[in-house]
């Protein structure tokens, strides 16, 4: 295998994207790491990552894809344990462990399509082009056992490209890492990475599972499902969360969770407008995190924390970071004339078209009833995108603090960012209303330019027309309603102390890392299998151990009997173990015993005297005359028995 | 010498060289120099005359030479536990080498020859009559050279006899006496044997479920094992099952584009497996040298004592990292080509279940790999807030390694990662070697 690069307008858009974001980013570090020791670290490790990046966008088959995927993997990293606290340490471990069961995962896909593809004689050949209606395919040449590798396969990319761009229920890193990241790296973490997980994932669903015909497609079912789990799982936690940027990448999951949605719904649909919602979901989310993960990193470079109570009213004399937030808040949040708001309603256009599509009798992978519930999960969790942006923006921008005195330090007016910052930062705020105001023009192009790379079927319908009809505008003000609805209803009333503080409502047992990974992966699964596998390792030794003590043992006779021989220890050991049991049963029947004898002695000293008269009667001469006597009998008889015979 | 003995020679060559520089400072000081100069030397004499060896026959000399010769850098230290291993070593040892004796014993009878010459000569009479024997020769043969390659059940001997050497000859050990095994495996098999007859035999699938299960035990021991030498001579035992493991599934194929008779050995897992002897050669000789380094210059010899050696031998422990991202399989260094040929070589020898789980046990392992390697690396760079805190001011100007341990160090993290670089010529000789 070798490595093998690509490049197409897509690729070109995306990497400026994210040079655009890399240049950001670097920009606020210069000015968030001020006071930080060991930077040359971060910097090096964030170059590295770029580069590892840009690896990801340019290649053009899976094999290289994961190269670079897997350096970006790991190369990140140390944003992640950067400053070395216990949180951040920890966050990192799940950061590192997610990233390569993650990667592993995915190899072993790898390796199952590799094995398949060389199998229909594809020459092992992974690139992307040529990979294109495979699962498809080979299902209409009958290749049962190809589609099942294809399909485990695709599974196993699933998890490692899902794992990275967040999806449920590998989302957990997500929220534990972005906080204790510096806020530049949380903002490429949030923006950039989680994008080269949806990247792959498009890779899969659009080249090896893109659909011949979309009523079977049981991947797109698939994608759609896990897309709707993360979506309502990230807007749900976000709605919960207390601290600034774990609300914001809590939004992050959620926002994945729309994209894969998109992604899902356009394979089970004969038009492609969904996946041109995801798209340019996917290009919207990058700035609105960029912007939004910049601002929180402006707040705590000044403040240096990061749960809402103790920001409460810190933006309200800022009117430029108030700008910046704002636009990133209602561009994320899908509101009319920013760009969220056109991403959102394609995808949305995209389910109520497969939703008509499948009333009027047309056939799909999924019944209707989910596709209807789809819909209405998407809205909601539109609208609870509304209410947790609404809730950091009146939290952070109009409220006051409780504590007077705090809320005088924020209002004194100091500077609370350079000029390098501010600008870099405005430059960025102004893309979602620039695009939103123009979607006909700008949002079109970028779909026009990346269709080739993602396959979108430009024959069918694929982007709207006008966006501010009455029709598309109703998904829009149902979600904002419902939006107030549960910033008004739910948070302010239920998720508020009496005090009006904010208080994180999260049930602990809930969460998965802590009360299922963690304990299964780090203690339950090792201790077993250690325990068989230090059975297996010393089982050689327990053997020899054995062996040693049994068959091959020492005879246990110490040194040389003191009297006796052997015969009359045995014997003596024997009669005296007899004679034990009975005097304790004549003891036990009352009769008067006397003391015991030793017979090894005993049996010893008989066979002394034994032995002595032995050597006497044996060197006597009448023991002579006896055994000639002997002799001669014997002759005699033999004599006779032979004459008889 | 044939090119497959070269391949051997010139990795024994390179490792002992580099661990014998590094030895010249290591030992600087130490007791005993002289003997154990005079024993390493002569390992590395004797492990090149066993690649060299052209039959079955001075072979098997070299390999029991090869055995007496190293055990004096097991007892090196004459501690008592130096002296418990060293015994447990040589027992082992022999004990395997009878086993490889048994089945040499009964080749020399059924073999035409016991020269190496390219899928064998056992003839195919000899196979129909013989079957039978013949599959518990090569049982032997697998089992007793496998001993010296740590595979399981025989394999205790390695993490006993490996940490208790001195760093040098712990590389040595770990790196190259243990190939011993693997060339053992190849030279009876392939070229005496003839191991196309014990394709879809049950010496086959004997051979890679003990191969797998060495894999697996290896691994999560080593995650368990606290002792930074022992670890990685846990982690010796799992990654040359991988190497074995890369042997059972490719006992070559019957070429059906050509003439009947014609059989092709070369395939993919065979090449991931003498990658993965070159890889896991150069990986483990560093990792024991940097842990050489470490202890040397510490004294600590538990991971969890090294917190904070990142900054205190920044080299050192980046050529660590490099060569553990390495071992765990992490593009683009050696570890990876290797795994990759391995496991596609593993699916697409098509054999029922093993195809497919032998690539999920690597895979695995080589998470669990990450676990007990990249601790060191992680505590190491990143010891946490409290301990920066009460280490600040602390002079680490001491622990810096000198030129002789840093160069060797040096040498086989470069060789490591240019192995997963530019890999084609290695690839392109081996399938030279095995057409």
């Amino acid at each position: 295998m070798t490595i093998a690069f690509t490049l197409d307008n897509f690729r070109i858009t995306y990497i400026c994207i994210a040079t655009f974001m890399w240049v950001v980013s670097l920009v606020l570090s210069y000015e968030y790491m001020r006071h930080y020791e060991r930077k040359g670290r971060f910097y090096i490790f964030t170059l590295l990552t770029y580069v590892a990046t840009v690896g990801v966008f340019l290649a053009a088959d899976f094999y290289t894809m994961f190269i670079f995927f897997e350096i970006m993997s790991l190369a990140s990293y140390v944003w992640v344990a950067f400053d070395e606290r216990a949180a951040s340490l920890r966050a990192a471990d799940t950061y590192l462990a997610i990233a390569i069961i993650g990667g592993l995962t995915m190899l072993m896909g790898l390796f199952l399509l590799y094995d398949a593809v060389t199998d229909i004689g594809m020459d092992g050949s992974l690139r992307f082009n040529s990979l294109k209606y495979l699962y498809d395919s080979m299902r209409l040449m009958g290749d049962d056992r190809g589609v099942r590798q294809i399909w485990a396969a695709g599974l196993c990319m699933l998890v490692g490209f899902g794992a990275k761009a967040g999806a449920f229920p590998l989302h957990i890193w997500l929220p534990k890492a972005h906080p204790v990241a510096p806020a530049p790296a949380s903002a490429l973490l949030s923006g950039m990475l989680t994008k080269t997980g949806i990247l792959g994932i498009l890779m899969l669903s659009r080249y090896i599972f893109l659909p011949i015909f979309a009523d079977k497609s049981s991947w797109s079912a698939l994608i759609l499902i896990t897309g709707v789990l993360t979506m309502a799982t990230g807007a749900v936690l976000a709605i919960f969360s207390v601290d600034i940027k774990r609300t914001l990448a809590c939004s992050s999951v959620s926002q994945i969770g729309f994209i894969l949605t998109g992604i899902g719904v356009s394979g089970l649909a004969a038009s492609d407008l969904a996946l041109s919602g995801s798209l340019l979901h996917m290009v919207g989310h990058s700035v609105f995190k960029l912007i939004l993960f910049a601002a929180a990193g402006v707040i705590y470079m000044n403040v240096h924390k990061l749960d809402l109570n103790s920001l409460r009213g810190y933006g309200r004399r800022k009117p430029l970071l108030k700008l910046i937030f704002l636009s990133g808040a209602l561009g994320i949040g899908g509101i009319p004339l920013f760009n969220g708001y056109i991403s959102k309603t394609l995808i949305h256009e995209g389910i109520t078209a497969l939703e008509s599509y499948m009333y009027y009798g047309g056939a799909a992978a999924l019944s209707y009833d989910i596709i209807k519930y789809t819909e209405w999960i998407f809205l909601i969790s539109g609208g609870c995108t509304v209410a947790y942006m609404l809730k950091l923006y009146i939290c952070i921008f109009v409220e006051k603090n409780k504590d007077a005195d705090i809320q005088a330090v924020y209002d004194e007016g100091k500077p609370y960012m350079n000029r390098a910052t501010a600008t870099a930062l405005t430059v960025a705020a102004l893309i979602p209303p620039a695009l939103g105001l123009t979607p006909g023009y700008t949002m079109r192009t970028i779909v026009d330019i990346c269709a080739d790379a993602l396959v979108i079927n430009r024959d069918a319908e694929y982007m709207l027309e006008s966006f501010f009809t009455s029709e598309c505008l109703k998904g829009a003000i149902i979600s904002i309603a419902i939006g107030i609805v549960i910033y008004a209803g739910i948070i302010r009333n239920v998720l508020m102390t009496e005090e009006d503080e904010y208080t994180d409502k999260w049930p602990g047992w809930l969460d998965l890392e802590d009360k299922l990974y963690r304990p299964v992966v780090l203690y339950a699964l090792p201790f077993v299998a250690a325990v068989v596998c230090r059975f297996l390792d010393k089982l050689v030794d327990i053997t020899i151990y054995f062996l040693r003590k049994g068959i091959f043992a020492d005879s246990g006779e110490k040194e040389e009997l003191a009297e006796g021989n052997r015969l009359t220890y045995c014997l003596g050991v024997i009669a005296g173990k007899l004679n034990r049991i009975r005097r304790r049963y004549l003891k036990l029947k009352g009769v008067r015993v006397g003391k015991p004898v030793n017979f090894v002695h005993k049996f010893a000293m008989d066979y002394e005297s034994l032995k002595e008269s032995r050597t006497v009667i044996f060197r006597s001469m009448s023991f002579g005359l006896m055994m000639f006597c002997l002799g001669l009998v014997l002759t005699v008889a033999y004599i006779l028995i032979t004459r008889w015979w | 010498m044939d090119p497959l003995g070269a391949v051997f020679a010139v990795l024994t060559l390179v490792i002992f060289i580099c661990a014998g520089i590094f030895a010249l400072d290591y030992m600087k000081g130490k007791e005993r120099r002289k003997s154990f100069g005079v024993f390493f030397a002569a390992s590395m004499l004797v492990e090149i005359l066993l690649c060299a060896a052209s039959n079955l026959v001075t072979f098997y000399l070299c390999y029991e030479l090869l055995t007496l010769i190293s055990m004096p850098l097991v007892i090196h230290d004459r501690t008592k536990e130096a002296k418990m291993a060293a015994l447990k070593y040589m027992f082992f040892s022999l004990f395997g080498a009878y086993f490889a004796l048994f089945g040499i014993y009964n080749l020399g009878r059924f073999a035409g020859s016991l020269d190496f010459i390219m899928g064998g000569s056992v003839d195919a009479a000899t196979w129909e009559q013989h079957g039978t024997i013949l599959m518990i020769t090569a049982m032997s043969l697998i089992l007793g050279f496998g001993v010296k390659a740590g595979m399981w059940p025989m394999h205790s001997w390695l993490t006993s006899a490996h940490p208790v050497a001195p760093a040098p000859a712990s590389a040595v050990l770990s790196a190259c006496v243990v190939n011993a095994g693997v060339l053992g495996i190849i030279r009876s098999l392939w070229y005496v044997l003839g191991s196309i007859n014990l394709k879809g035999s049950p010496v086959q699938t004997a051979f890679m479920s003990l191969s797998l299960v060495t894999v697996l035990m290896g691994s999560v021991l080593a995650y368990r094992e606290p002792v930074l030498k022992k670890r990685l001579a846990y982690s010796t035992v799992s990654q040359m099952s991988y190497i074995l493991f890369g042997l059972s599934v490719s006992f070559g194929v019957y070429d059906s584009d050509n003439a009947l008779s014609s059989i092709s050995y070369s395939s993919d897992a065979l090449t991931g497996a003498i990658l993965h002897v070159m890889a896991h050669a150069f990986i483990k000789a560093a990792l024991f040298l940097t842990a050489g380094a470490i202890i040397h210059h510490t004294k600590a010899v538990k991971v969890e004592d090294m917190r904070g050696i990142g900054l205190k031998m920044p080299f050192v422990m980046i050529c660590y990292t490099i060569v553990a991202l390495g071992l765990i399989g992490i593009p683009p260094t050696g570890g990876f080509v290797s795994k990759w040929y391995l496991a596609t070589g593993a699916l697409s020898a098509d054999i029922p279940v093993f195809s497919y789980l032998g690539p999920v046990i690597l895979l695995i392992s080589a998470l669990l790999t990450a676990g007990y390697l990249l601790k060191l690396t992680i505590i190491g760079f990143f010891p946490g807030e409290e301990y920066r805190l009460s280490h600040a001011g602390e002079d680490i100007k001491g622990y810096r390694p000198g030129l002789l341990m840093a160069l060797p160090i040096a040498t086989l993290t470069l060789l490591s990662v240019m192995t997963g670089l530019y890999p084609e010529p290695v690839i392109e000789l081996i399938r030279q070697i095995f057409i």
